[in-house]
């Protein structure tokens, strides 16, 4: 019912078909305006590619995440299904032959990411389990016949004539043609079936192995899944139900509920005559935020791509999810939003892609594009650091600059090979302390990041020092996974670093060999050990401080030692590799930024422009005749402009001529009549006209209605004044 | 040799009986009355004249019988029928027409039915007719193309005649009953129905063209009179092949209606309805009793037959339900007796449940909310509770409006034949003012 | 003691089988199978038989039929999305599939009966044909003249043929406003304790002795007769537990003789089972599982209603605490409650005392949008641009059933909502924002 457009809004997308058959239009969008079609061509091409490679990635993992629900579903069908001709002869089964086995999916309040998944469940079945599958929408079944109607059609593939539709053609209905016309019941559908699974029997031991999954059944379930289960008519529903009980000793029926609040709507609609022939199973499938980190995680915080957001954008994408949708679809949509205005705003961009490439792309620069680059503010700071000849050079050589250019690129990269790995590194070392100083999820570590230089915050600083005081055991078990991450990163400097860290691993674990030292060391680290059961950040300063303490006072234990070594390491690799990309001379190339169009795009605010350009005209226009000071507004406006900002001073009711009059007195102002002419402020057709074309148009945008309250009243919708 | 001489007799007073039975089911379910119906002689000598005129002399008419339900209007009629059918010359020149409102929902419809009744379709075929009226008219000018010079006379029967009064402006009737004023063609447009009020159903053209003869059947039994139509109606006609046993039958029928405990019950029945449909259904239920053990109506069967038939179903359906429903239901008694039979919601009914169980609940534990709604929603599903309007979708179930569809008397019966109903929830229904 | 049915029509055996197979329902059988009289004869136009749910209606009607080979068709109303559908099914039940060819498409009341004379009188048949209309409370719901029409349909067809109607509804619930033909009406009552445990050991676990499995039903009934008496469900239910029943014995700690052992052992189990199993929140599949893992670990299985949690986006959340304030407290006390400082109310007229029904008992109002968005920007705490995705929040949230759009849905200026939630769910999602709705409820002040 409400899954008018409307609705349908929240977790509405841009029209996502920017490729496929729009792909000329979409070219010229980017070659116009700039002058050189070929970078624009180019840089169109890099970004499709890139997009293309981005979007499979999605789509496999989307399946991966699905894939644990849906299996445990697909189990769950094959036992009913294979049960359905065993339940004979056990004695469970046959108390519970007049069940409907049933699956209530529950998968979140975003909507839209659904249909992928129903997508994904209908084949999977189709492929490993019954060929009879349908799934059926709320809004295309408000009658039980159409729902009736739906389901036979789409199991059987002949059109099922309800009677209404076709008292036309009745007269027809003798004629042998259309012998393939069913009747729309299910005794229908299970004659239908019966003849299948004969035909199916007959086929399946040729293709067992090859189209249907390893076991075929005899008797393939029909499943039927509900796609969105609140919208149905509770009525519509439990009818049906009622049918399929009838039915289900000669047809191994299925359903699966889509359900996108709680499984407890269930209960909600269906009363207990009808609930109590299902045999209800729930299975949940993984929570958006889950789903959305893993996006984040394999999207963005890899160096697999070139192209990559700023602090401000991700920050934007990240609370349109959590504040407005939780659909991971909109967000891989404002993705490729950012991906395509990055590549048509910012010329650059072609150095945007694989490493070679982006060399011999530096490589046939023009003149023109050398001064892009040199136009860029961070590469006027990296100039500015440069001694004296070489600022000169590259000012005025432009080969040079090329190669300083593929040199950055080269930069970059690397920076971003490192980056990576250590961001991880610390998110694992710092995920588990007491109170997340630096945030739960990797993205909020991430973000910040690329805001500052991470060490110097706060947070960063009271996580090193709960570092500091960790035991033995648990650092160990903590850098043994910072090594796991360094492992697969390439460059040379992680391998270092992972170098180093396996050192000191191994050297703590040396410390148990040779603990044959005193005592008293123990029961030093014993009041580290005591820390770890997660105290409040109070107790820890507390105990941080005696510590010191104790530490001034003794000397340190060779644990101590170690471990204060190793973090200082780490810090290290904190403070080299996890700098803020702005620092990167020619980060503009890859990076994002204007987090403003984004918004505006992705989270508009149709009320608040309309405002704006009913009360600043020029804000829009940019006519300098209306350029005025705020609050105030130029008589020389547009008629709805004066019109508005006049309503704006009347109550709930406005009574129409005195509107008019006003609206006479401003617009003659703007006539430049002078004041005490008698026509001055006069309504004349003219202006009638006018005004009541500006009020229909106020009335069409939605400020202003007509009301039966008060006889020539108009009653206003907005509130405040002005 | 004895043994099977004996199951021969048996046997014969099975066949007999199933004669008898077979018989008396034709009257009892099949409308087809042994004699005419009794104290409406009157109103048989009126309906018979006037279709006799249509029938011989060719008089158009139109005449209403009305009379509620089973008070034997088709019944008289049909038997009416048959007696002019009975006449040579009326039997193959008569015309029948039976319409019924349940079936012809419109006057297209019916004038098809019209047509095909009188087997004119083939002379129809496919022509195409302006009006209404024009059709009609050609029906009954193309029976005039028969044997005869003038039009054979055709009666028009229309079995709940109220039902073709809601037909758009009325047209089948306006057109039957111009028919029957004008003399065009001898017809008798006979309207059977049970509404009194029948002719403010008709707009004033159609009544100005009706001759506004009424027979009514508001049936003026005494109860002796009713006894002899019982007798009447139980009794087997002179024919019957076995005269012996059709005698010692005939015989115990009137024995049966003198004796004292069906008198009463007859009496009791009587004073509810005097009409011939629900007297059938007590006799059918009696006779359905007569076995070959036992081969004549009882008293018994009849005192049993009359308890089947005046079952408050009502009363059957609450001694069926749960404890847990039998308490909701007790706690809407009291809330209609606390607002004055002001609609409740199931939040209220269930406040007031838990109440009860908060004072004393030994017998009852304590059910959670779900349940307690599954109880709610079954006792709506029984048609107990009715929501005030139908649109469940819109709001919460728990805050739909509802009302009680039982009075406080049925209750308290009810729960007084209620099985191992335990005592403090009798006490419970008892107490004015939870 | 059953009593014999007997019944001239029918041989001895025939009805010998019949009543092995109606068991506890012998009263009921005789008086329809008497009223249905021989095949031959005449029956009465229409039969109602009504009956609490799995009160054995269906089965001794179908019975009858089956056993005595009487020409019949059965039909479930609720499966009739239309009449045409239904008078198809009749048909084919009586004269066969290609009979049904003669039914034009959409056909009405009238096309059935006249179709039903042509075939009848091609085929006449010296039995009582029966027409069985299950869950007849749904023809009400079909046009006017169906229910009427099958009343008297012997009269309308004028064919030996009788039409019981099976419903859970009594028959005054049917009478149309005008009266129609009355059928005999026949009761059903529901089985009494005695012969619920009659019928129920019927069905005992083939591996086990009968007089177990009637020891175990019986301990059944103590605990569920009070609240459900439907046949169906109880046998359900002890197909369920009955397996832990046997436990003990399967470990060999306890005779068979011994009930009083195996009922210590069953019971808390059977207490459990009354909620999560009678309000079928766990399959039963599941339930079983659960009942073989008890031993090791002793997890309380979640119902369906346990998992009531539902995520919503932040301001989602917001709008539908609005939204549950907007509709349970009255509109004048929002000042009150939204103002920083609002003067002067006193505290005398402000808690109107004659509004003692607390909202919560007579459920939610309708609010318009406006004021639904005035309270979502006052309990939102830092301020919210009135983007286009929170307006259309709100309608999401309608689809999702959490708010209910009062009026026409096309209503575009001024729409008016209610929320559908329950007061434990919005607390819930209060709880997440630490926003402690409570506080701002009329009814809890």
């Amino acid at each position: 019912m409400a899954t008018s457009s409307v609705s349908k809004g929240c977790f509405v997308f841009k029209p996502s078909s920017k490729k496929r058959k729009r792909v000329p239009r979409v070219e010229d969008y980017f070659t116009e305006g700039n002058d050189d079609a070929k970078s624009a061509k180019l840089r169109f091409n890099i970004c499709q590619e890139l997009w293309e490679k981005i979007k499979s990635d999605t789509e496999t993992l989307q399946e991966e995440l699905n894939k644990k629900t849906l299996d445990s579903l697909l189990e769950l069908i094959r036992k009913c299904a294979s049960g359905f001709q065993l339940k004979a002869n056990d004695w469970a089964g046959l108390m519970r032959a007049s069940e409907i086995p049933t699956a209530a999916l529950v998968l979140g309040v975003n909507v839209p990411d659904h249909d992928v998944t129903f997508q994904g469940l209908s084949e999977l079945l189709q492929q490993s389990v019954t060929p009879f599958v349908v799934s059926v929408q709320a809004k295309e079944c408000t009658a039980l016949k159409h729902l009736m109607q739906k389901v036979l059609e789409r199991i059987m593939g002949v059109d099922v004539p309800l009677n209404e539709e076709d008292e036309g053609q009745s007269g027809s209905c003798s004629v042998p043609g259309n012998r393939k016309r069913a009747r729309c019941s299910l005794s229908s559908l299970c004659e239908w079936y019966q003849m299948a699974v004969k035909k199916f029997a007959a086929r399946s031991p040729g293709k067992k192995c090859s189209s249907l999954g390893k076991d075929v059944l005899p008797y393939p379930p029909v499943v039927i899944i509900f796609k969105d289960l609140e919208a149905f008519s509770p009525r519509v529903l439990q009818d049906f139900i009622l049918i399929c009980s009838r039915y289900i000793q000669q047809l191994p029926l299925m359903f699966i509920f889509g359900i996108a609040t709680s499984p407890s709507t269930i209960q909600h609609m269906l009363p207990h005559s009808v609930s109590s022939l299902l045999c209800i199973e729930l299975f949940q499938s993984l929570s958006c935020t889950q789903h959305l980190a893993t996006v984040i995680d394999q999207l963005v915080l890899t160096p697999k791509f070139p192209f990559k957001l700023t602090g401000k954008v991700l920050q934007v994408l990240v609370s349109i999810f959590l504040y407005h949708d939780f659909s991971v679809r909109n967000f891989i949509k404002g993705l490729q939003l950012a991906l395509v205005e990055h590549f048509h705003s910012q010329p650059l961009s072609v150095l945007c892609c694989c490493k070679k490439e982006a060399v011999d792309h530096a490589q046939q620069f023009i003149h023109q594009d050398v001064e892009r680059v040199r136009q860029l503010p961070s590469f006027m700071r990296y100039v500015e650091n440069q001694d004296a000849e070489e600022q000169v050079k590259l000012l005025t050589n432009d080969d040079h600059v090329k190669e300083v250019c593929q040199k950055l690129i080269k930069n970059l990269r690397k920076y971003h090979k490192n980056y990576h790995p250590v961001l991880r590194c610390l998110h694992s070392l710092t995920s588990s302390l007491p109170k997340y100083p630096l945030g739960k999820q990797v993205r909020e570590l991430h973000i910040s990041c690329l805001e500052k230089n991470i060490w110097e915050t706060e947070e960063y600083n009271t996580a090193m020092q709960l570092l500091r005081m960790l035991a033995k055991d648990e650092l160990v078990a903590a850098l043994q996974n910072c090594a796991d991450l360094l492992r697969p990163a390439k460059s040379e400097k992680m391998k270092e670093a992972l170098q180093q860290l396996e050192d000191y691993i191994t050297k703590f674990d040396k410390l148990d060999q040779l603990s044959s030292e005193d005592l008293m060391e123990e029961e030093v680290t014993s009041p580290g050990k005591d820390l770890q059961k997660k105290t409040d950040l109070f107790q820890l300063q507390k105990t941080l401080l005696e510590m010191r303490e104790s530490r001034r006072s003794k000397k340190m234990t060779p644990f101590e030692v170690l471990r204060n070594q190793v973090l200082d390491i780490v810090d290290q690799l904190v403070r080299t590799y996890l700098i803020p990309p702005e620092t990167q001379p020619m980060n503009e190339v890859c990076y994002y930024s204007s987090s403003g169009v984004l918004r505006r795009h992705l989270n508009a605010t149709p009320r608040t422009s309309i405002q704006t350009a009913l009360s600043h005209p020029y804000y829009y226009l940019q006519h300098e005749g209306l350029q005025t000071d705020t609050g105030s507004i130029s008589n020389t406006a547009p008629d709805i402009c004066v019109v508005y900002k006049l309503h704006l001073e009347c109550g709930r009711l406005i009574n129409l001529f005195d509107w008019l009059e006003a609206y006479c007195t401003v617009v003659s102002a703007a006539e430049g009549k002078d004041p005490d002419s008698p026509d001055y402020g006069k309504v004349d057709e003219l202006k009638h006209a006018r005004f009541i074309q500006a009020v229909s148009e106020l009335e069409f945008v939605g400020f202003v209605k007509s009301t039966k309250q008060k006889t020539d009243h108009v009653a206003r919708l907005t509130w405040g004044g002005c | 040799m004895s043994k099977r001489k004996s199951r021969e007799t048996h046997m014969l007073l099975g066949e007999c009986l199933s004669q008898a039975q077979k018989i008396l089911r034709r009257r009892f379910c099949h409308q087809d009355v042994p004699a005419m119906p009794a104290g409406l002689d009157s109103q048989h000598k009126h309906l018979l004249e006037l279709l006799r005129r249509t029938a011989v002399h060719g008089e158009s008419n139109s005449v209403l019988i009305v009379g509620p339900r089973g008070s034997g209007k088709t019944m008289l009629l049909s038997y009416v029928l048959r007696e002019l059918l009975e006449e040579k010359d009326v039997n193959k020149n008569v015309l029948q027409v039976h319409l019924n409102g349940l079936l012809q929902t419109d006057d297209r419809i019916a004038l098809k039915e019209i047509t095909r009744q009188l087997n004119l379709e083939n002379v129809v075929g496919d022509k195409v007719f302006g009006s209404f009226a024009e059709n009609l008219a050609f029906l009954l000018e193309a029976l005039k193309k028969g044997n005869r010079s003038s039009s054979r006379p055709v009666f028009f029967i229309l079995d709940e005649f109220d039902l073709f009064a809601h037909h758009k402006n009325q047209t089948l009737l306006y057109n039957l009953l111009d028919v029957s004023q004008s003399a065009q063609a001898p017809v008798a447009v006979v309207g059977l129905t049970c509404r009194l009020d029948v002719l403010e159903l008709l707009e004033k053209r159609v009544k100005s063209r009706f001759s506004h003869r009424q027979i009514h059947l508001l049936s003026a039994l005494t109860f002796r009179q009713y006894l002899e139509v019982v007798c009447t109606q139980l009794s087997l006609p002179s024919d019957f092949p076995d005269s012996r046993f059709s005698e010692e039958w005939n015989n115990s029928v009137r024995k049966l209606t003198e004796d004292k405990s069906v008198e009463d019950v007859l009496q009791k029945h009587f004073n509810i309805s005097k009409d011939f449909r629900s007297l059938h259904v007590l006799l059918l239920l009696a006779l359905s009793r007569v076995t070959t053990s036992s081969p004549a109506i009882q008293p018994t069967d009849l005192v049993e037959a009359r308890r089947l038939c005046a079952a408050d179903y009502k009363a059957n359906i609450l001694h069926g339900l749960s404890i847990l429903e039998l308490c909701l239901i007790i706690a809407m008694k009291h809330l209609n007796e606390i607002y004055e039979g002001e609609p409740f919601n199931f939040q209220m009914v269930y406040n007031e449940f838990k109440k009860f169980i908060s004072r004393k609940s030994r017998s009852i534990h304590n059910f959670e909310k779900p349940v307690v709604m599954k109880a709610f929603e079954h006792l709506q599903q029984l048609e107990l509770v009715k929501p005030m309007e139908a649109s469940t979708t819109k709001i919460q179930r728990e805050y739909q409006l509802m009302k009680l569809l039982l009075d406080h008397s049925q209750i308290m019966e009810s729960l007084q034949r209620y099985p191992q109903c335990p005592t403090d929830v009798k006490q419970w229904a008892a107490s004015a003012f939870a | 003691m059953p009593l014999q049915l007997q019944h001239e029509g029918y041989s001895e055996e025939k009805l010998g089988l019949l009543a092995e197979k109606i068991t506890c329902r012998e009263t009921q059988a005789s008086t329809l199978l008497a009223l249905l009289g021989e095949p031959d004869h005449y029956t009465y136009p229409s039969i109602f038989i009504y009956g609490h749910h799995a009160s054995g209606k269906s089965h001794v009607t179908e019975c009858i039929m089956k056993e005595l080979e009487l020409p019949h068709v059965t039909v479930s109303c609720v499966e009739c999305v239309s009449a045409g559908l239904l008078f198809e099914q009749v048909v084919m039940g009586l004269y066969g599939s290609e009979a049904t060819a003669l039914l034009p498409r959409s056909s009405s009341i009238l096309d059935f009966v006249r179709v039903y004379k042509q075939l009848s009188s091609q085929e006449p048949s010296y039995q009582t044909r029966y027409i069985i209309l299950d869950r007849a409370q749904l023809l009400r719901d079909m046009e006017a003249n169906l229910l009427p029409g099958f009343l008297r349909l012997q009269e309308l067809v004028d064919d030996n043929v009788t039409v019981i109607f099976l419903s859970e509804i009594v028959w005054d619930k049917f009478r149309p406003s005008t009266g129609c033909f009355e059928p005999v009406v026949l009761h059903f009552p529901d089985y009494n304790k005695g012969e619920l445990h009659q019928i129920l050991t019927l069905d005992s676990h083939p591996s086990y002795s009968p007089e177990l499995y009637s020891s175990f039903i019986n301990i059944m009934l103590g605990v569920f007769y009070s609240v459900c008496r439907d046949l169906r469900e109880l046998r359900h239910l002890a197909a369920l537990n009955f397996s832990k029943f046997c436990e003990p014995l399967e470990r060999g700690e306890v005779k068979e003789t011994d009930t009083h052992k195996l009922w210590k052992n069953i019971e808390p189990h059977l207490k459990k089972a009354m909620q999560t199993v009678y309000l079928r929140e766990v399959s039963s599949v599941q339930w079983e599982e659960q009942q073989q893992k008890e031993e090791k670990e002793a997890g309380a299985l979640k119902g369906l209603s346990a998992y009531a949690h539902v995520e919503l986006p932040y301001y989602s959340k917001f709008l539908l605490i609005a939204a549950y304030l907007a509709s349970y407290n009255p509109a004048r006390t929002d000042r009150r409650f939204f103002l920083k400082h609002h003067g002067k109310l006193k505290k005398t007229n402000f808690m109107k005392k004659h509004e003692k029904t607390s909202n919560h008992l007579l459920g939610p109002k309708p609010f318009p949008l406006d004021r639904l968005l005035a309270i979502f920007y006052s309990v939102v705490d830092n301020r919210v641009a009135p983007t286009a995705s929170v307006f259309s929040q709100i309608s999401s949230l309608v689809t999702l059933q959490l708010l209910t759009q009062v009026g026409h849905d096309d209503q575009l200026d001024a729409p008016k909502y209610k929320c559908a939630v329950s007061l434990d769910f919005i607390q819930a999602i209060a709880r997440t924002l630490s926003f402690d709705i409570v506080r701002y409820l009329y009814d809890f002040l």
